[in-house]
C-alpha cells in the first residue's frame, strides 16, 4: 500500500518537474524552430523546423547594420562591466576592510536607494544627461550604472569572508594598500568576480529603458533596442526577429557557461 | 642580531585604552614570550611592534631606531599568525617568495633562500602544493618558512601553534626551539599555553589589562613572582592561595579551623593582625616539611606519575595537593599536609608580595 503511495508521489514529483522543464525550456526551442520558419508559418503555430534559415538571416542583414549594432552592445556590456566591477569591489573591499565611525550609516543609506525604483528617477536622470549634453552618448549609460549599491552590497557581505590576516601578512610582505587589492584580494575573491561578471554582464546586456530613452540614432542602438523594434513594427516579419533573438540571447549564454562553476562557488562564498 | 627597546608604548581604540604604557627591553637574540588572560592586550602590543597597529604613545626601537612611523616591510621584522595566512592562491614556494620577488630580488637569489629555508624546515617535498592541500602541521612550517626567507631581525609569532592538536604541537615546539638555536635570531612569542612559555622563553613578559606584571626568566616568576596574579598565572596546577590573618610570627587561617602556620622568614614582615593571602604551591606539599595543615582529602585524581588530590577542611575552601607517591591515597582520609616554610609566599591586602 505504502509503495502505491511512494510510486505515486514520485509520479507527480517527476509529473510536475517535467512541466516547468518544459514551460522553461519550450520559448527556447520555439525560438530556435522559428529562425527556421517564414513570418506565415510561425504565425500558423508550426513548430517543427522550416528551411527559411539563411532568407531569415539575409533579411536581418538588409534591415539593420548588424555589426554595428552588436559591437554597440558588445562594447557597453563589457565596458560596463569592467567599470562597475572596478568601483564597485574597491567599494565592497573599502567598507569592509576600514573600521570608521560613521560607515554604517553610510552603508544604511546606500542601501535604502536600493528601494527606489529606476522609473522614478529616470526623468531626473535624463534631464541631468541632457545638462551635460550626454544625451546620445555611451557614456549616459555607463556612468549611471558604474557605482552598483546592489554590487557594493555583493562584494561587502563577501569580503567578510576574506581573511584579514591575508591583507596583515601582504603588508609584512611590503605590499601597499591597491598591490593587497589587485595581488591577494583580486584572485583569492575570483568566484566572488565570476558570480558578479555574469550578474552586471545580463543586467547590461539585456538593459533596455535607459538606453532607449538615452539612445537616439540609428548608429547607436543596441541589439535589445533593435529586436524590440523589429518585433513592434507595422508587419513583423518574426522570422527575422528569431534571428535577432538568438544572436541577443547568445553572448549571455556563453558568459554563463565559461564561468558557470566559478559562479555556483561565488554565491556559495568563495573563501575556502 | 637586534634588540628592542619600548618605553611608555600606549594604544587607544577611542577612548577605550588596551595597551597603558609598557616599558620593555629585549636584548638581541632573546626568546621573550608574552603571556596573560584573553584580551590583555599581547596581540595588541605584537602588531604594534610589527606596525600592522598604530602607536599611539610612546616610543618604540628596533635596534637604534625608532619605529613608531615605519612601514611594515622596513621594520626587518616577519610575522607567523595563529591563522597561518598563507596565500591560498600560490603554491609554497611561491608563497614563500612573494616578499622577496616583491621586493624584486634576483631570480636566484630567492630560489637560493627559499630552497634554505625548505631544507631547515623539511619543506623539500611540497614546494609545489597550494596550502589547502596541506595538513595543518605542514601549514604552520609554510608560515614559518615565510618569515625564514626574509631574513628578518625580529620573528613575530601570535600564538603559532594553538590551532595544532596537542601531539603536534609538541613537536612544533621543539621545532620552533632548534630554529631559534639554528637561527639565532631576536624572537617574540605570543601563547596561551604555560608550558610553551617556560620551555621556550629566555624571558617572560606577564601582561593583564595592557599592562606588564613582571618581567623575568621563567624559573624566576615561578620561584619568585612579584604579585598573586603572576603568582597565579605561572605554575600549573595553580597555587593555592589561602587567606590568613598574621599574629606574631603565624598566620591565622579562618578558613581551615583558625590553624596557624609560620609566616616563615621575611625582611620586611607584615603587621600584627593585618590581612594577607598566604601561596603554597600544590608542588610545596611534600613528607617531613616543618609545618603542616590538617585536612581531609574529598576527591582524588591519578595521573600515573602523579596525583593530584583536593582537600580542604570541612566546608573552607578546597587546597590542590600534587605529589609524586599519593596512590595510596583515599577520598575521605583525613590527612596533615606538610611543607616547608620557606617555600610559602606571603602577599599584602593589594596582591604584592611580602619578602
Ligand atoms: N580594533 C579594535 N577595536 C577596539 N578594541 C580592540 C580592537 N582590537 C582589540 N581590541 C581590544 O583590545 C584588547 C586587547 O586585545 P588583544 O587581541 O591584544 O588581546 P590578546 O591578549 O591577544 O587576547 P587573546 O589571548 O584572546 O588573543 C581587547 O580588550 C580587545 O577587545
Ligand atoms: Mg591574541
Amino acid at each position: 500500500m505504502t509503495r502505491i503511495f511512494a510510486q505515486l508521489r514520485l509520479g507527480l514529483v517527476y509529473g510536475a518537474l517535467s512541466l516547468a522543464a518544459f514551460v522553461s525550456i519550450f520559448p527556447f526551442f520555439w525560438m530556435l524552430v522559428g529562425t527556421t520558419n517564414t513570418a506565415n508559418d510561425i504565425i500558423k503555430g508550426k513548430v517543427t523546423f522550416g528551411s527559411a534559415l539563411f532568407d531569415n538571416i539575409a533579411n536581418l542583414f538588409a534591415q539593420v547594420d548588424m555589426l554595428q549594432v552588436f559591437w554597440n552592445s558588445a562594447f557597453l556590456a563589457i565596458v560596463g562591466t569592467i567599470l562597475t566591477l572596478a568601483i564597485s569591489s574597491l567599494a565592497g573591499y573599502a567598507f569592509e576592510m576600514f573600521p570608521s565611525k560613521t560607515r554604517e550609516r553610510v552603508f544604511a543609506v546606500l542601501l535604502l536607494t536600493l528601494s527606489i525604483p529606476f522609473a522614478a528617477i529616470m526623468v531626473p536622470l535624463f534631464v541631468m544627461m541632457a545638462k551635460l549634453t550626454l544625451i546620445n552618448t555611451f557614456t549616459a549609460i555607463l556612468l549611471p550604472s558604474i557605482a552598483s549599491v546592489f554590487i557594493i552590497f555583493y562584494f561587502r557581505q563577501a569580503t567578510k569572508a576574506f581573511p584579514h590576516e591575508l591583507r596583515d601578512a601582504a603588508k609584512i610582505d611590503g605590499l601597499k594598500e591597491w598591490q593587497i587589492f589587485l595581488y591577494i584580494y583580486l584572485p583569492v575573491m575570483r568566484s566572488t568576480y565570476a558570480a558578479a561578471i555574469i550578474i552586471v554582464f545580463m543586467a547590461n546586456w539585456n538593459n533596455y529603458l535607459w538606453p532607449l530613452i538615452v539612445l537616439q540614432t540609428n548608429d547607436n542602438k543596441t541589439l535589445t533596442l533593435v529586436v524590440s523594434s523589429l518585433a513592434s513594427s507595422y508587419y513583423p516579419d518574426y522570422g527575422v526577429v528569431m534571428v535577432a533573438t538568438v544572436l541577443a540571447t547568445l553572448p549571455t549564454i556563453i558568459v554563463f557557461f565559461l564561468l558557470q562553476r566559478r559562479f555556483v562557488e561565488g554565491l556559495t562564498g568563495s573563501v575556502k | 642580531m637586534t634588540g628592542l627597546k619600548l618605553r611608555g608604548v600606549r594604544k587607544s581604540y577611542d577612548a577605550v585604552e588596551v595597551i597603558k604604557g609598557v616599558d620593555l627591553d629585549i636584548a638581541p637574540g632573546e626568546f621573550v614570550v608574552f603571556v596573560g588572560p584573553s584580551g590583555c592586550g599581547k596581540s595588541t602590543l605584537l602588531r604594534m611592534i610589527a606596525g600592522l597597529e598604530e602607536i599611539s604613545g610612546g616610543d618604540l626601537f628596533i635596534g637604534d631606531k625608532r619605529m613608531n612611523d615605519v612601514d611594515p616591510a622596513q621594520r626587518g621584522i616577519a610575522m607567523v599568525f595563529q591563522s597561518y595566512a598563507l596565500y591560498p592562491h600560490m603554491t609554497v614556494r611561491e608563497n614563500m617568495g612573494f616578499a622577496l620577488r616583491f621586493a624584486k630580488k634576483p631570480k636566484n637569489e630567492i630560489a637560493q633562500a627559499v630552497n634554505e629555508a625548505a631544507r631547515i624546515l623539511e619543506l623539500g617535498p611540497l614546494l609545489d602544493r597550494r596550502p589547502k592541500d596541506l595538513s595543518g602541521g605542514q601549514r604552520q612550517r609554510v608560515a614559518i618558512g615565510r618569515a625564514i626567507v626574509r631574513h628578518p631581525d625580529v620573528f613575530l609569532f601570535d600564538e603559532p601553534l594553538s590551532n595544532l592538536d596537542a601531539e603536534l604541537r609538541v613537536h612544533m615546539r621543539i621545532e620552533v626551539a632548534r630554529l631559534h638555536k639554528e637561527l639565532a635570531t631576536t624572537i617574540i612569542y605570543v601563547t596561551h599555553d604555560q608550558v610553551e612559555a617556560m620551555t621556550l622563553a629566555d624571558k617572560i613578559v606577564v601582561m593583564r589589562a595592557g599592562v606588564v606584571e613582571q618581567v623575568g626568566s621563567p624559573l624566576a616568576l615561578y620561584d619568585d613572582p612579584d604579585n598573586l596574579f603572576v603568582a597565579g598565572f605561572i605554575g600549573s596546577p595553580k597555587m593555592n592561595f589561602l587567606a590568613g590573618v598574621v599574629e606574631q610570627d603565624t598566620v591565622r587561617l579562618p578558613e581551615f579551623g583558625n590553624q596557624s602556620i609560620p609566616l616563615g622568614h621575611l625582611t620586611h614582615p607584615p603587621a600584627q593582625g593585618s590581612e594577607v593571602t598566604v601561596g603554597i604551591r600544590p608542588e610545596s606539599f611534600k613528607r617531613g616539611g616543618d609545618a603542616g595543615l590538617e585536612l581531609t582529602i574529598e576527591i582524588v585524581e591519578h595521573l600515573g606519575n602523579e596525583s593530584f588530590a583536593y582537600a580542604r577542611q570541612s566546608g573552607g575552601q578546597m587546597l590542590t595537593l600534587a605529589t609524586e607517591n599519593g596512590r595510596s591515597l583515599q577520598p575521605g582520609q583525613r590527612i596533615a599536609a606538610r611543607f616547608n616554610p620557606a617555600q610559602i609566599m606571603v602577599f599584602d591586602k593589594s596582591g604584592q608580595r611580602i619578602r
